[in-house]
């Protein structure tokens, strides 16, 4: 039907969005934000054992300038919050935040004062992963959810159209103090 | 150690100490104390289900055996007097107490069930925590437990499940004892045995709800809370009720930001530990039909609009306008207050009334000099240790229950005569024998000043109720009489702010804590509390409601602003609703209301559970209460008051605060002594036939809307005529009646009872009866009657 | 004895290593190889009778037991009409959030019908807070065959205590038939 027939073998045709998307994804580098005890899984991740390097991500940057993933692993003080986001604004865009466990998800138990109630009170949280602490397998499949969204995040005006839209829903969503339920 | 006497013993002097041993400690109690209670005062727990301080003992449940020096066998010490010398000793001193009792638990827990994780009282039951202190790990009972069927009603409300019951008899001794209404009562004998009613009478009384508090296992629960919640999760906070003046503690278990149950308060001094029904039950109100935005008016049609838009239309719509305040009766002392001071600064007007029902100048006359910032006055301590009390327009079960409870405690140890004025005998009259002069609406002056005999050199004490209000004459004759014997009133208003509206100044004549509008001083005083300059109190006495309500239809007031009234509670809601379509109102309200429709600015407010405030009860007693949902952002409408005032150019020394309002009413202080009432003769007596009535305790009250179980236990709705009424106008008992006034008609089964003569008795605003409405008269009208055929 | 030099000794560990086989897991590839160990505590599950009807009697001894409060649970009274569970109560809103959940089975410990239990998945992580709230209907286990969904009636004749102690064994073509209407 279309131009997909008439092209020779070995030849695919993708959006820009596409290949933009799938660079991006398989070169994600983390930013070492581990705070707590799931950052001994984190580590673990990068170990031999299940080794992040197979999805391009070859080592934990100390330096946010050279990172695009921050990866909050463990339960983020009240006077850690602007660190936090201070090396969230390091990091150059296009960048994600992955809130692993549910102390940096949620507060998790620690529903207390000196505890932030979820990271996504400092930066904006792409996936949120439970576990107290996640296997390595649960920080993989995490990983593999964001490649996910990475790869079909779209471009320029598309992009700003998606964002438009994001927002409509975000203010016509309960806000969270008046959730019901277990949420709260 | 010495233990005086607290409320619950009798009154002694030295010389009516024992001294008795517990676990090797002396002790010196009045004469007549329960061992059990002396152990109580030591702080040893001796464990118990049939024991409760204010009911009789009976030792049914076997569980508090102590051992007694002397005595051949353990003896339950919720009925062993303790005497000169005795020892007792525990289960702490002594191995026969305690395997005594382990043997009464393994017994008990014989033919209890094993469904605790789905039992209401799991996690708050004295059994379950009793078998783990003073009973055996395990049982040596291998075989099959009795079984009846689950849960059965006993009434509408309550449900009651006999495997769980141990048969300590709380209930009915409840039933029987406090609440007069024994229709509870225990069947049967031996494993058999089994609390019940009769199948064709169900356990009718208003104070049903009290026996499921008091059940000891999880055997009574109640119908509305069942399953709904387990104790633990609940978060407990004490509060005041909002239901009536009686102004009971209460105790509200709330969950996530919903109330799910309520329970009686204990205090001693006010409700004990009992409340009625509807105070336990009715709360869905408070989350049911919420306003959650402010409202304008545009183009005909309410809109919601944000805090600063609705602040600002509405202080535009007020300013400098002739302009008038309806408060209803069921605001905090600190609303009221609030309320009173914004009409008199912000508005510039006397034009205040909290009087939303039948109401005389006689009885403002009354409220201003006899009521109005007196502070604590004739108190529930007060009835009991009276020798007479006297009701007058006033029925104490269905219109202040614990009132009656507090009385019928008095009548049952004889140091009590009740005499009663009132128009039609009820179960609340015949439960506190009392002397009942059945009088015709309108007659009660006559019947008021021949008390002079009766109460001649008694200790004693008239409770007059709103009700009088719609008799000329009564109210005067009522502070004569007291005059001349030494008798002392209490005022008893049948919704919980009315005496919190009053104390305020939410009257035309009167400014808060019963300074007077036309005192100078009184202005001063007042103007300095509250921080503003003594021109801005208006000097001339302002119109009450039924003025405010004619003047406005006349287009002589501009502005109204309401809280929490509802028009279908006066006779002229014709008017009321014509006054309100006619002015700008603004409208303070928690729940869709009657008034909304006309409303052109609604400002929601929080409802009770969500802000402190004070309710003063019929005593005069400050009932000061804490929100119970603390996370709430509801204002309170003094907040929202204080914008408006703001926003009209007003400031005041405070800000409005629930605390702050409440210390500047106190900076006022109390009147020292009553004033004089010009009192008035009465008006000639009425000739045909009038209408009689009260409110039903549970009836259509808007804040028992949504509970259908207490709804269920409401008393039949009836006309009541005497025999001798019923003949002459020609009604047949059991038959329909119709009861017509010019403008409308009520048709109702007809009961041929204790009633005054030429007189009509109708719940005032029960199913099918709702006289405001449909007849659009007050008590005390002339109405016709006619027989209505067969049901 | 001579000493073989360091640095032959370290690159001799380097060329021994080249033998061995990899350690690394591949995780989404082949995960199949490596499987959780059967106690691992993944996402709850909210077991059935073997005829269908919830375990689960709506008791909230589980939200007692959990120190993160990430267990919210309503109970409801069972009727002749709509049976859920056998006996009195059935829990009519279960929610776990899984961002407060730490997994540490004290709810499953405090479960008195076994109603709680816990699998092995953990592929738990997602986009929304919101969405990591699972209700009773994400909970709840899978029909096996022979069970038919709730509401339904007790099987004829058993009592709740008949459930408790594992009588039932099957849906009755009475209960498949209430359950289909």
């Amino acid at each position: 039907m279309g131009i997909e027939e008439k092209l020779p073998a070995g030849v695919l045709l993708t959006s820009v969005e596409q290949i933009v998307g799938y660079a991006r994804r398989n070169s994600l580098w983390p930013a070492t934000f581990g705070l707590a005890c799931c950052a001994i899984e984190m580590m673990a991740v990068g170990a031999g054992k299940f080794d992040i390097a197979r999805f391009g991500m070859e080592t934990f940057r100390a330096s946010p300038r050279q990172a695009d993933l921050m990866i909050v692993a463990g339960r983020v003080s009240q006077k850690m919050a602007p660190v936090l986001r201070q090396i969230y604004d390091q990091m150059p865009g296009p960048k994600w935040v992955i809130a692993m466990g549910v102390c940096a998800s949620s507060g998790g138990m620690f529903n207390n004062y000196a505890i932030v109630q979820g990271v996504d009170h400092v930066v904006p949280v792409d996936i949120y992963l439970p576990g107290c602490p996640p296997r390595p397998e649960m920080l993989l499949d995490a990983i593999l959810k964001l490649h996910d969204q990475i790869q079909n995040t779209k471009l320029g005006a598309h992009r700003v159209a998606e964002i438009a839209q994001q927002e409509v829903v975000a203010l016509a969503t309960t806000p969270l103090i008046e959730m019901r339920g277990a949420l709260k | 150690m010495t233990i005086l006497a607290n409320s619950n013993q009798p009154k002694s002097n030295d010389n009516d100490l024992i001294t008795a041993v517990i676990d090797g400690i002396a002790v010196r109690v009045p004469k007549g104390t329960l061992a059990i209670r002396a152990a109580e005062m030591l702080g040893i727990e001796i464990p118990r289900f049939c024991d409760h301080p204010a009911l009789s003992p009976v030792a049914a449940c076997r569980m508090c055996l102590v051992e007694i020096e002397g005595m051949p066998k353990p003896q339950p010490s919720c009925a062993i007097t303790l005497t000169e010398g005795m020892q007792v000793k525990t289960q702490n001193s002594s191995q026969v107490a305690s395997s005594a009792q382990e043997g009464v638990m393994e017994f008990l827990l014989l033919n209890h069930p094993l469904d605790c994780p789905t039992c209401d009282k799991g996690g708050e039951c004295p059994l379950q925590n009793q078998a783990m202190s003073n009973g055996r790990a395990d049982s040596r009972f291998e075989g099959t437990k009795r079984n009846f069927q689950k849960a059965i009603n006993i009434n509408a409300q309550v449900l009651l499940d006999r495997e769980r019951c141990v048969s300590c008899a709380r209930c009915t001794r409840f039933a029987d004892e406090i609440a007069g209404d024994p229709s509870l009562e225990l069947l049967e004998r031996g494993a058999k045995q089994q609390v019940g009613v009769a199948d064709d009478q169900p356990f009718e009384s208003y104070y049903s709800g009290n026996t499921v508090q008091i059940c000891p296992v999880g055997a009574l629960t109640s119908a509305a809370y069942r399953f709904r919640a387990r104790p633990f999760d609940l978060v407990s906070s004490e509060s005041v009720c909002e239901h009536c003046a009686s102004g009971c503690s209460l105790r509200t278990d709330s969950r996530r930001g919903k109330v799910l149950r309520r329970l009686a308060g204990d205090d001693s001094e006010v409700n004990e530990e009992w409340n009625c029904d509807k105070g336990r039950f009715a709360f869905r109100h408070l989350m049911q039909d919420r306003i959650t935005t402010p409202l304008v008016r545009e183009h005909g049609e309410l809109r919601p609009a944000s805090w600063p838009e609705a602040i600002r239309y509405a202080a535009e719509g007020l300013r400098n306008q002739r302009a008038a305040v309806l408060a209803g009766g069921r605001l905090t002392l600190e609303d009221a207050y609030a309320y009173s001071r914004f009409a008199r600064v912000a508005l510039g007007t006397n034009n205040v009334d909290f009087r939303n029902r039948t109401a005389s100048s006689e009885e403002q006359d009354f409220l201003t000099n006899h009521v109005a910032g007196t502070g604590l006055g004739v108190t529930y301590q007060d009835l009991e240790d009276a020798q007479v009390v006297v009701v007058i327009g006033f029925e104490p079960e269905e219109e202040s229950p614990i009132i009656m409870l507090r009385l019928r405690k008095a009548v049952r140890n004889k140091t009590l005569k009740v005499i009663a004025i009132d128009s039609a005998n009820s179960l609340g009259f015949k439960k506190l024998n009392a002397d009942l002069r059945l009088t015709k609406p309108g007659n009660e002056s006559a019947a008021i000043s021949e008390l002079i005999k009766d109460l001649q050199d008694q200790n004693s004490i008239i409770l007059v109720g709103e009700r009088l209000a719609s008799s000329h004459g009564a109210f005067s004759a009522t502070v004569a009489v007291a005059e001349k014997v030494g008798a002392r009133i209490g005022w008893v208003p049948r919704r919980a702010g009315e005496r919190a509206a009053v104390d305020a100044g939410l009257l035309p004549n009167l400014l808060p804590a019963g300074r007077k509008v036309f005192e100078p001083r009184d202005r001063e005083v007042v103007a300095s509390a509250w921080g503003v300059s003594v021109e801005h109190i208006p000097t001339k006495p302002g119109l009450t409601q039924l003025e405010i309500i004619s003047s406005a239809v006349q287009g002589e007031i501009d502005a109204i602003v309401t809280a929490g009234v509802d028009i279908n509670d006066v006779a002229n809601h014709a008017a009321f609703a014509a006054a309100l379509n006619k002015t700008f109102v603004v409208s303070l309200e928690n729940r869709a209301s009657s008034v909304i429709e006309f409303a052109d600015v609604v400002l929601p407010v929080g409802a009770i559970t969500e802000r402190a405030g004070t309710f003063v009860d019929w005593e005069g007693r400050l009932r000061t209460f804490d929100a119970v949902m603390q996370e709430s952002l509801a204002l309170t409408d003094a907040r929202v008051l204080h914008l408006i005032a703001i926003e009209l150019g007003h400031t005041f020394k405070d800000d409005a605060k629930v605390t702050s309002l409440r210390s500047s009413y106190s900076s006022l202080g109390a009147v020292s002594k009553p004033g004089t009432m010009n009192l008035v003769a009465a008006s000639t007596t009425k000739t045909g036939l009038v209408l009689a009535g009260w409110h039903h305790l549970l009836d259509n009250g808007s804040l028992q809307a949504g509970e259908p179980h207490l709804a269920a236990t409401a008393r039949a709705v009836v006309a009541k005529v005497s025999s001798e009424t019923a003949q002459a106008n020609g009604l047949i008992s059991g038959n329909r009646v119709i009861v017509r006034s010019k403008l409308g008609a009520i048709t109702l089964p007809l009961e041929i009872s204790e009633v005054a003569p030429e007189t009509i008795w109708l719940p005032l605003n029960s199913e099918g009866s709702s006289v405001a409405m449909q007849l659009q008269i007050d008590i005390g009208a002339e109405v016709s009657v006619s027989d209505g055929g067969a049901i | 004895m001579v000493e073989i030099p360091q640095v032959i000794r370290a690159f001799g560990t380097t060329f021994l290593n080249m033998f061995k086989k990899p350690i690394t897991e591949q995780y989404p590839e082949e995960k199949h190889l490596y499987p959780p160990k059967p106690r691992f505590h993944g996402r709850h599950q909210l077991n059935r009778y073997a005829d269908g009807l919830e375990k689960c009697i709506g008791c909230e001894l589980c939200a007692w037991a959990c120190p993160a409060d990430a267990i919210y649970v309503e109970g409801e009274e069972n009727t002749d009409e709509e049976r859920f569970s056998p006996g009195e109560r059935f829990g009519k809103v279960y929610q776990i959030n899984y961002l407060r959940c730490i997994m540490c089975g004290l709810c499953i410990e405090a479960c008195p019908t076994r109603a709680l239990t816990m699998t092995n998945e953990f592929e738990l992580a997602d986009d929304e807070r919101g969405k990591l709230i699972y209700e009773k209907s994400d909970l709840l286990a899978p029909l096996l065959p022979g069970m038919a969904p709730a509401p339904h009636s007790m099987v004829e004749g058993f009592t709740d205590r008949d459930y408790y102690s594992g009588k039932v064994t099957g849906a009755t073509p009475k209960q498949i038939e209430e359950a289909g209407n």
